[in-house]
């Protein structure tokens, strides 16, 4: 089996154009081989036919070879824009559980800090003087915790953003596989196909590139993009 | 003062909201998209905090027509995004943002980028 390579998913269209070139180019060859054998079977003079019938089947050998070579090419086209889009689709849903994975370990961690927070406060209170300029102190940090764990839950946002990528990425091949699968048969019925799964994301509701990864140097580098177009603009 | 937040993920509204409450801020009014944040927005609102992706109308859209009405011209507008590259910030300006957020993003750089435009808010 041949390997998929890392790269994000090339441009569709040109495949489209090579499937539809081929589709045309083999349909005009095999029409060629149809005229051969078509003048073969119409001869006025059989044994002259019998004379020339190696030229004729040489040419139409030559015609199938083209088609499926055509067929090889549009293959090849087909698996390399195939893998480079299921390889990107992989990738973004492992980001996915990363980002998960990410938060779940930050909220978890503020969990462990605020449970450590309310055993200081218990002890503070059954402590004889009780020492409450400590406990406000605690109850302050104890709000900052909390208030990370909100930040932190910011990862529902660029998940939804990135799986909302992935399904339209799949259902952009689902259409094609379908499209395919048409192309190479005269009998199947599109509309014996199984529906499509859903309505496809709008594109203008996701960021393609929705990371979690590197904020702080993500916000750095907006910061000095920004300042430095401000002060060319002044 | 009174913030807009307009953002199509209910989500980021509350953490934002949360965020400007912890600093402060208590007045806000909500939007889940740019066209819905156009009928929301009056004089009464003097900051407005935006995504960019959203459906209907975008961030961008959405601040291009704010700053052609009379009353949205001048408010300050915060674009908070997962959106980062250089030709985004650049159309984002353009747009007529005046500040930029990435997300996900921390209370502190909420804070100082709200502390830097405050000023404009107030005029």
């Amino acid at each position: 089996m041949r390997s998929c390579r890392r790269r994000r998913p090339e441009n569709s269209a040109m495949t489209d154009a090579r499937a539809h070139a081929a589709y045309y180019e083999s349909e005009a060859a095999l029409r060629l081989v149809d005229q051969e054998l078509d003048q073969l079977r119409e001869a006025t003079d059989p044994a002259a036919s019998i004379v020339e019938l190696p030229l004729i089947l040489e040419r139409a050998n030559q015609q199938i070879h083209t088609v499926l070579a055509r067929l090889r090419d549009v293959r090849e086209a087909r698996h390399r824009s195939a893998c480079g889009t299921l390889q990107y689709t992989h990738e973004r849903i492992r980001a996915v559980t990363l980002a998960t994975e990410d938060a779940a370990t930050d909220i978890l961690d503020a969990c462990d800090r605020a449970r450590h927070i309310v055993d200081a406060l218990d002890a503070i209170d059954t402590a004889e003087p009780a020492d409450r300029g400590r406990a406000k102190a605690l109850r302050a940090t104890l709000r900052d915790e909390l208030f990370l764990m909100t930040g932190a839950l910011q990862f529902q946002d660029i998940t939804a953003q990135q799986l909302a990528h992935a399904s339209a990425v799949l259902m952009d091949m689902e259409t094609r596989l379908t499209d395919l699968a048409t192309l190479f048969s005269t009998t199947l019925s599109v509309a014996a196909l199984p529906a499509n799964s859903g309505a496809v994301p709008e594109a203008m509701t996701y960021d393609p590139n929705a990371t979690t990864r590197h904020a702080e140097a993500r916000q750095h580098l907006a910061d000095e993009i920004f300042m430095s177009a401000k002060v060319s603009a002044a | 003062m009174k913030f807009l937040v307009v953002d199509d993920s209910a989500t980021m509204r509350r953490i934002v909201i949360n965020s400007l409450q912890r600093i402060g801020f208590h007045d806000t009014v909500e939007a889940g998209d740019g066209l819905e944040a156009l009928a929301r927005f009056d004089s009464s609102v003097r900051f407005v905090i935006t995504d960019w992706n959203m459906p209907n109308m975008s961030g961008t859209e959405f601040t291009k027509a704010l700053r052609l009405r009379a009353d949205g011209r001048r408010v300050p507008v915060l674009m908070v995004t997962t959106r980062s590259a250089k030709e985004d910030i650049l159309i984002a300006m353009a747009a007529g943002v005046s500040n930029f957020i990435v997300k996900p993003f921390t209370p502190q750089v909420l804070k100082e980028k709200i502390d830097a435009l405050l000023p404009a808010a107030a005029a």
